[in-house]
């Protein structure tokens, strides 16, 4: 096994171990550096590389939060099964903007399934928002003495919204097409008779207020609004909840466009413009032509983590595991004398390459993956002991140092790869067969694992060795950690 | 087993082949001769768990038996019975059980997250305190019924793998593909040996657990990192029994003159020090885990545990003999 101790061999290795360390720590100094949190998604950090980020990712059973699996239910007759479920993940993808959360997971699970994932929302509230219906409000604009709020779109201190009959359920059909210059994304939305009737006298009664002030009056306006409910209104008073109301729905808001009503609308088609993208009018589009979801949802199955029991336990176990860690080197050194601290440096490498593995790839963390890892160092000093007790047999049989080493090494090889590969394939099937999160992440976790512990073990522990007994002070017997006869 | 340790074993190189002598030597442990007292002592373990596992089944975790589970936490100290008598205030058939640091758990039907919420609200205002729930878990009974389906065909596909992966690996060995199956088959039964051990040892904990009524330890259940925990193991238990086969095979072109018995012995003998300090490794760490480690680990901790104890004593003191009795059985000549 002269491959191990050859340069090329040793540049790739040692540039993994720069890379890792890069990865390792750059992102903490430079976060440091420019007064960031030191871990988690931060949003809008530069550089920006789409939305990824190194750091670790924390799974929900750390930092609490919901996961769902949902089934689709009745889906409409004579339409593509993977369609639906496409057009529902939108839909439910939508919903879930409004809660804020760091990188949801709407997800396809198989063709019929879907699996959502908010980290630090119950399940209660996650079921409530996934369940919502979009529905559109439409307002006028009736005086207020007590409201102060002076906001964009022609909303004004002294008036506030009322709830006209036009409802959401009025709706027949709603798509995101551009306006007339071929410039702006605008949705249009087709009401059926009786709404075609409702907004064509609500548009003439707004072209009717306030006579004789010009174009622009406040009751000229007309509000398009999603979701807003006369609790908001009730509010309106208070300045502050005006003004978050008013923003717009991609910030938390429910304003969706205010405009002035030039003339009267009687053939039931509105055209909403705002300031929209492709995208976001699509997104709107399908939320008010949806209304509801097409095809219903049960939920299969739920696990809601409170962050307080997930923070314990990832404490616990990150103690626990280092306790184990820690007596496990000093087994390793009071045995092994000078092989076991370079195997224990070794792992020192081993650990380092897989945490930025752990950022680059990334690997979402959870406990049992936690457990995965802890693992994977048992074996990854499995292989070292294998070499190590060889190592000794090649020295009693009377070779030298470097031969002892390259003899153990070789000889110990194929029983480390059929047993690597044995605990690759289990991996591999947890993986594969498993839907579980948790479960997932443990198969994966190990894996790398096992690889990564595989270059530790063989190549890092022993070139450490061949650069150590190099120099004739490490070739004591006692350092060795054997006795000849 | 410090006897095993502190003999030394017999270098094997082409140019000494000193193995031969090292066999030879009045042998102070005897494995393969002595092999119907270690199958004795493994039919021993696994026996009663066999019996356990047929007659009083698992303690299902929530992933298996489907429904809801609730790990709530109350402000005020409360005992089982008050709980218990707010749970049947509110009318929702369930049952209740004592957790860690006075949480308790309350498993009832199915029930999705807004009646969750409402029963929990339901359970403060009966029992006159806040509830905060540290986890709770809903699964479908089509879901439960699934993850069943997916253990066993994982159990199943990593088996056939591993039979399949060893049968290629030996091979070369003398005799040709018959010795690899012989190889591979006795790892796969070493394999199921701790299998059937960490499954009866579940099935006795879970149901002793649920019998003795002892509170406060839900140990024993049975579910999606259980399963998780008998895959680990099985790779663990292959990889302990890979390590003798791969020297047998070794020893078998190096000491020609010693019969398969003897090789076979010897082998085990010179991995034995290998296996055990691995395992003591690994039984370290998992120990720490277990005793200071997160309670939503210890289940999992506990079951690695006892399979890569149990995975250690097979690779050592029966896949080996098995192989022996095998190769015996099928006539080969070495």
């Amino acid at each position: 096994m002269q491959l191990v101790t050859s340069w090329p061999v040793r540049i790739i290795v040692l540039a993994l171990l720069l890379g890792s360390i890069f990865v390792d720590g750059a992102a903490y100094w430079y976060r440091l550096a420019n007064h960031y949190p030191l871990t988690g998604y931060v949003s809008d950090m530069p550089p920006h590389f789409g939305d990824w980020q190194l750091y670790i990712h924390r799974g929900l059973d750390i930092q609490g939060g919901t996961h769902m699996e949902l089934q689709l239910k009745d889906p409409p007759a004579g339409r593509n099964l993977a369609d639906v479920q496409a057009e529902e993940i939108a839909i439910i993808d939508r919903r879930i903007n409004s809660l804020g959360v760091n990188e949801p997971l709407v997800a396809p699970l198989g063709n019929d399934r879907i699996v959502v994932e908010l980290a630090g929302v119950p399940a209660s509230k996650a079921q409530e928002v996934i369940g919502r219906t979009a529905r559109l409000v439409t307002t006028t604009w009736t005086e207020d003495p007590n409201s102060k709020y002076d906001g964009p779109q022609g909303v004004t201190a002294g008036y506030k919204p009322a709830i006209s009959s036009l409802s959401g359920d009025m709706i027949t059909g709603s798509q995101a097409q551009l306006d007339a210059n071929g410039v702006a994304w605008t949705v249009q939305v087709t009401f059926n008779s009786q709404g075609t009737d409702l907004f064509g006298k609500l548009t003439q009664a707004a072209v009717n207020a306030c006579p004789g002030t010009g174009t622009d009056c406040p009751k000229r306006h007309i509000g398009e609004w999603l979701d807003l409910t006369p609790d908001d209104i009730a509010h309106w008073d208070d300045p502050g909840y005006a003004a978050q109301i008013t923003q717009d729905i991609d910030h938390g808001g429910k304003l969706v466009t205010n405009p002035t009503i030039l003339d009267p609308i009687p053939s039931g088609t509105a055209v909403i413009s705002g300031n929209f993208s492709q995208s976001s009018a699509k997104d709107l589009a399908t939320l008010l032509s949806s209304g509801a979801l097409p095809a219903s949802i049960t939920i299969l199955t739920s696990t809601d983590v409170s962050a307080s029991l997930g923070a314990d336990s990832i404490k616990k176990s990150f103690a626990a595991g280092l306790l184990g860690l820690a007596v496990v080197v000093l087994f390793m050194i009071a045995y092994y004398r000078l092989p076991g601290f370079l195997a224990s440096v070794a792992l020192i490498f081993y650990a380092g390459v897989v945490l930025a593995l752990f950022k680059v790839v990334p690997v979402t963390l959870t406990l049992a993956g936690m457990a995965a890892f802890i693992l994977s160092v048992g074996m990854a000093v499995d292989a070292n002991v294998l070499i190590f007790e060889r190592f000794k047999e090649e020295m009693r049989a009377g070779r030298t140092i470097g031969a002892a080493v390259d003899a153990a090494v070789r000889r110990a090889w194929p029983a480390i790869r059929d047993s690597n590969i044995s605990t690759l394939m289990t991996s591999g099937i947890l993986y594969v067969v498993s839907t579980s999160g948790p479960v997932k992440g443990f198969a994966f976790t190990l894996a790398i694992g096992v690889a990564i512990s595989l270059i530790s073990s063989i190549v890092v522990t022993n070139n450490l060795l061949a650069i150590v007994t190099a120099g004739g002070w490490a070739r004591r017997q006692g350092l060795l950690g054997f006795s000849r006869g | 087993m410090a006897e095993a340790l502190d003999r030394p074993t017999g270098a094997v190189t082409e140019e000494t082949a000193d193995t031969a002598v090292a066999a030879r030597r009045p042998r102070r442990l005897d494995i393969v001769g002595r092999r119907n007292w270690f199958f004795a002592a493994s039919l021993l373990i696994i026996l009663p768990g066999i019996v356990s596992m047929v007659f009083q089944g698992f303690l299902l975790g929530i992933d298996f038996a489907g429904g809801t589970e609730f790990n709530l936490q109350f402000s005020a100290p409360l005992s089982q019975a008050q709980v218990e008598s707010a749970l049947n205030a509110t009318d929702t058939p369930g049952t209740v059980q004592a957790g860690a640091n006075g949480s308790f758990v309350i498993r009832t039907g199915y029930a999705d997250p807004q009646h969750q919420k409402a029963l929990m609200d339901s359970l403060g205002r009966h029992l006159n305190t806040t509830v905060t729930p540290l986890d709770v878990t809903t699964v479908g009974g089509t879901i439960a019924g699934e993850t069943v389906v997916r253990a066993f065909v994982a159990i199943l596909a990593a088996s056939v793998l591993i039979l399949g992966y060893l049968t290629f690996r030996f091979r070369r060995v003398q005799g040709g593909w018959r010795s690899g199956v012989q190889f591979g088959g006795s790892a796969l039964l070493a394999l199921l040996h701790d299998v059937a051990v960490l499954g009866g040892a579940f099935s006795i904990l879970g149901k002793g657990v649920q019998l003795l009524g002892i509170p406060g330890q839900r140990l024993g259940e049975i579910d999606v990192l259980f399963m998780t925990a008998v895959l680990t193991v099985v790779g663990f238990s292959v990889h302990d029994t890979i390590v003798v086969f791969d020297r047998i095979r070794e020893n078998m072109i190096v000491a020609r003159s010693l019969t398969f018995e003897q090789v076979a012995n010897l082998s085990i003998m010179q991995t034995a020090a290998r296996s055990i300090i691995t395992s003591f490794t690994v039984v370290l760490v998992l120990v720490a885990l277990l005793i200071a480690g997160g309670d939503s680990l210890k289940g999992f901790v506990l079951a690695l545990l006892i399979g890569i104890v149990s995975g250690t004593y097979s690779s050592v003191f029966n896949a080996t003999p098995i192989l022996v009795v095998w190769r015996r059985l099928a006539g080969a000549s070495r």
